[in-house]
């Protein structure tokens, strides 16, 4: 998400550099497992979505970028149920979402399993290949004149006459706006500001194989969303669905929950039997940041007029490249395409 | 007599010879011994295609770790440094 | 707290037996985790089970020993199984393995990684045909199944395993073609002094060059294999004499073989380190990446404890004792009185280290190790990944081991990194003008073998996955 805003910002002639703690795309859309899916997308964030679909889209195979086109499962009445309610109104909202018959879906995907009760499909979804992400934007920012420098870890911040200095262990930087952009360490950054974000990170996990045999093209959803897969080009099945591991961003890289592991690869082979011989090459989890109402932090950080904040898109990584945009024209003070979200809106509740 | 270089290689009591196959062909080995050292004593060096480019691979770190050696038995993928020989034993190499 | 067992034990080589055989002489219950079937890990390798007799080596009679005692002793060994996570929790440590293609797990009130090195070998063309195996993955198939590979064999690497590996590969019935040295006479000599400190080696040594020479095998010191070639498998190598800094010089010149063993030396299997929360620190006297690690195998990480080449490449002889260190450090923790004595051992892993340095210091890497590694050559066996597309990945910007692994993939196969790594880093470093040591290892990450989803995911029943709450519309 900085890099598209960095990016939108160098058209619209204002200079940026990008700052990160690591590598870029490394905190979490290098991380995941690059499912573009709009059957996953809340209703409301719905026309955002399906413009982030474009820009990747757009960005094509750079990014492993492949519309395969994504079914989600229903292995119970309950489940099927859950499943009309939400694809319905996800559709309304201008997914190109559609109810599947059983034997439609055995000629599409013959491996699933036999137990499906229903089935959605959506032709716009897909995935990118999120370990390319740094790579991508780290070309895109140089072939825009766009600075940027990995391995900045920020420690302080202090205004000045222009705007601010910005203090790692090693060097400054200043400029006259800020954008912090840092997904699941919002809090910590923006509380050098002052100011306290009710942004909280789940840890999900995702898994890898070795290469198989071609059994699935699509990407395969589950009706309560704890199952994401799919085969890549290459052969490797890729497994997410949100199985919580441990650890917090404070604390650098989550770990792999056993338990969670267990039982996002029990669903997986539930859902895909000629999977369960696969071999697991390597587990690992990202984070994905939030507030408690599950929309966007976009807009001005509160308190402040030149800095902003970005961040805790749920389905950021679908959305990210378009609300970075989005956030660039903002920052150029232009009116943006869509509405942007008030950091500083109220929240309800944290319920822990 | 103080030999320097002893051969040891007549003084060496294994079990007996099971047959087992590779990709349908028959071949002997003794039994428990793994499944690298019976092709390696019959000179089948080349046992997967690697994926990228198709080239030839064979057992490479001797200790499964490297994964070169994989091959597959009853649907299961396994290294062959790993893999004890036993009466009929069927397996099929990752070859293309 | 209630755990499974008082001490686990991470490898049954000569750190972890002996680690597990004095804790268990403490009244701690002990197991001890290891992938092969019987004890003695990579130096003390049992023969299969198709070996019904044979003429004892000095290995043997050690790992005989050593498995001896263990069956003797109160330890629980269990044997044939992959440890594929450390996990670090309330209990305070659980590891979890595969057995059987089932996966347990086992809690412990501390726990001992000893799970040692493995060896790294320097990428050069033609490395991937078929015939062409490790110097210590030959010493493994020669200590297990006793035979000679090939029949036609050059070896070529570093350190004494170079001649190791060709008295066996005679002494099994094979034929060695020539053996290739990186090491120099002087090299050799330089390390004298320390072999005094176990003239039953250097014996042992000499006998072998000495039986070379008689046999007329050509040992070429200060040289290395360059090139391997072949069709499907390997037909002959070309080799090269190397300067002082191992860079390939002059004409190349050619053998026909049908193997070879190639080596750059050994290096420390971290990854179980890296799961358990110790950190790494870079010392190439002691193989590259190791644990940071206090006396008598202590970390920083309250409660686990290493020991043997896994915390530095010091050889066998250091194992045992560290071992020894280690399994008194665990049960001193768990609040034992300790009627050994630690200075006495401290002397010894002294002495025995210092031997195993020595033979360490023959394998460090010189500046002219890279060179061997030509543009088109494979650098990730796994998934083919040469030198020349890592480099213009790096051209593109990624600076770091995690950035080259997620632009090209170099990693991210099957073996995890293990086989490509080093080379990486070396490229890396090379191209930010910087130290290695500045070029951290990418994150670990579970498991740390492969492991299949039927073992992972156990007996399911649909009726278990949790109805949470949908996630918000």
């Amino acid at each position: 998400m900085g890099c598209a805003s960095a990016l939108q910002m160098a058209e619209g002639g204002m200079k940026s550099i990008v700052l990160d703690q690591g590598d870029l795309g490394q905190g979490a859309s290098g991380v995941n497992a690059g499912t573009l899916s709009l059957q996953i997308k809340r209703v409301k964030l719905m026309p955002y979505a399906i413009r982030g679909h474009q820009e990747w889209e757009s960005m094509g195979d750079a990014v492993g970028f492949r519309k395969t086109g994504g079914y989600t499962l229903a292995f119970t009445d309950h489940e099927a149920e859950l499943l009309h309610e939400r694809m319905s109104l996800k559709a309304e909202a201008g997914a190109p979402i559609e109810f599947v018959s059983n034997s439609a879906l055995r000629e599409a995907e013959p491996n699933l399993a036999d137990q499906v009760v229903a089935a959605s499909y959506c032709a716009e979804d897909g995935y990118a290949n999120s370990s390319l992400t740094g790579q991508f934007y780290r070309a895109r920012l140089k072939q825009q004149g766009v600075q940027y420098r990995e391995g900045f870890k920020l420690l302080g911040v202090e205004a000045c006459n222009d705007g601010y200095v910005i203090r790692s262990a090693n060097t400054t930087v200043s400029a006259r706006k800020l954008l912090f952009s840092a997904g699941a360490w919002l809090k910590s950054l923006t509380a050098l500001m002052g100011v306290e974000l009710p942004v909280q990170a789940r840890v999900n996990t995702v898994s890898v194989t070795e290469r198989l045999p071609m059994l699935t093209r699509s990407v395969i959803g589950h009706a309560t969303g704890l199952l994401t897969m799919k085969q890549k080009t290459n052969g490797t099945l890729l497994i997410g669905g949100g199985w919580q591991g441990r650890g917090t961003p404070e604390q650098g890289r989550g770990q792999v929950d056993t338990d969670s592991l267990r039982s996002n690869l029990a669903l997986a082979r539930h859902v895909l039997p000629a999977a369960e011989n696969a071999r697991i090459l390597r587990s690992w989890t990202g984070f994905e940041a939030h507030v408690p109402d599950f929309y966007p932090l976009a807009g001005k950080l509160p308190g402040y007029e030149d800095v902003f904040v970005l961040g805790c898109v749920r389905g950021g990584y679908t959305i990210g490249p378009y609300i970075g945009k989005l956030m660039g024209d903002y920052i150029l003070e232009r009116t943006t395409e869509l509405p942007l979200f008030d950091p500083g809106r109220s929240f309800p509740e944290v319920v822990v | 007599m103080f030999q320097l270089a002893p051969n040891h290689q007549d003084d060496i009591v294994r079990t007996s010879k099971v047959s087992f196959t590779f990709d349908g062909k028959s071949f002997l080995a003794y039994e428990g011994e793994t499944l690298a050292a019976a092709l390696m004593r019959a000179k089948l060096l080349h046992l997967r295609d690697a994926p990228a480019d198709g080239a030839p691979r064979g057992v490479f770190c001797c200790m499964g770790l490297c994964q070169e050696c994989v091959v597959q038995v009853d649907g299961k993928t396994i290294e062959s440094c790993r893999l004890p020989v036993s009466q009929g034993l069927h397996v099929s190499s990752l070859r293309r | 707290m209630i755990t499974d067992t008082d001490i686990a034990v991470i490898g049954a080589g000569p750190a972890g037996c002996n680690a597990a055989l004095l804790a268990a002489e403490y009244d701690f219950s002990v197991v001890m985790l290891d992938e092969q079937v019987s004890p003695g890990g990579q130096v003390w390798r049992a023969k299969s089970p198709a070996i019904l007799s044979a003429p004892e080596t000095p290995e043997s009679v050690a790992g005989e020993s050593v498995r001896n005692a263990i069956s003797q002793s109160n330890v629980t060994h269990l044997g044939g199984v992959r440890v594929w996570h450390i996990e670090r929790s309330e209990d305070p440590f659980v590891i979890h393995y595969e057995n059987a293609g089932v996966s347990c797990s086992l809690s412990c009130r501390c726990l001992v990684i000893a799970t040692g090195a493995r060896e790294t070998i320097q990428p050069i063309p033609g490395w991937t045909l078929p015939g062409v195996v490790g110097m210590a993955g030959a010493t493994s198939i020669f200590k297990q199944d006793l035979i000679p590979i090939g029949s036609k064999m050059v070896v070529s690497g570093t350190g004494p395993l170079v001649f190791f590996v060709a008295a066996e590969q005679q002494r099994l019935g094979g034929e060695v073609a020539a053996i290739v040295t990186s090491n120099t006479l002087l090299d050799w000599i330089k390390a004298l002094p320390a072999m005094l400190l176990r003239p039953g080696l250097l014996f042992r040594g000499l006998r072998w060059i000495t039986a070379m020479y008689v046999n007329r095998i050509p040992i070429y010191w200060g040289h290395t294999v360059t090139r391997v070639e072949g069709e499907s498998s390997v037909s002959r190598v070309e080799f090269k004499k190397i300067s002082k800094d191992w860079t390939p010089q002059g004409q190349p010149r050619f053998i026909e073989c049908d193997c070879v063993s190639l080596g750059s030396g050994l290096i420390s299997a971290f990854e179980s380190f890296q799961l358990a929360g110790i950190s790494l620190e870079h010392n190439s006297d002691l193989g590259g990446w190791i644990p940071k690690q206090e006396q008598d195998g202590r970390t920083n990480v309250g409660g686990c404890f290493i020991c043997g080449d896994g915390a530095g490449i010091r050889g066998s002889l250091a194992a045992e004792t560290h071992g020894k260190l280690a399994g008194l450090s665990a049960v001193a923790f768990l609040g034992a009185k300790i009627n050994h004595s630690i200075v006495k051992l401290r002397r010894e892993y002294a002495r025995a280290a210092s031997f195993g340095e020595a033979m360490s210091k023959l394998s460090i890497p010189r500046p002219g190790l890279t060179k061997l590694t030509t543009a088109k050559t494979v650098v990730c066996r796994c998934e083919g990944i040469t030198r020349a597309e890592i480099e213009d990945e790096m051209n593109l910007g990624a600076q770091s081991t995690i950035s080259v692994k997620s632009g090209v993939r170099a990693g991210m196969g099957p073996c995890g990194g293990k086989f490509c790594q080093t080379a990486i880093t070396d490229l890396i470093a090379k191209t930010k003008s910087c130290p290695v040591s500045q070029i951290a290892p990418p994150t670990a990450r579970p498991p740390l073998r492969p492991i299949s989803v039927n073992t992972l995911a156990g007996d399911f029943d649909y009726s278990d996955l949790p109805i949470s709450k949908p996630s918000p519309l």
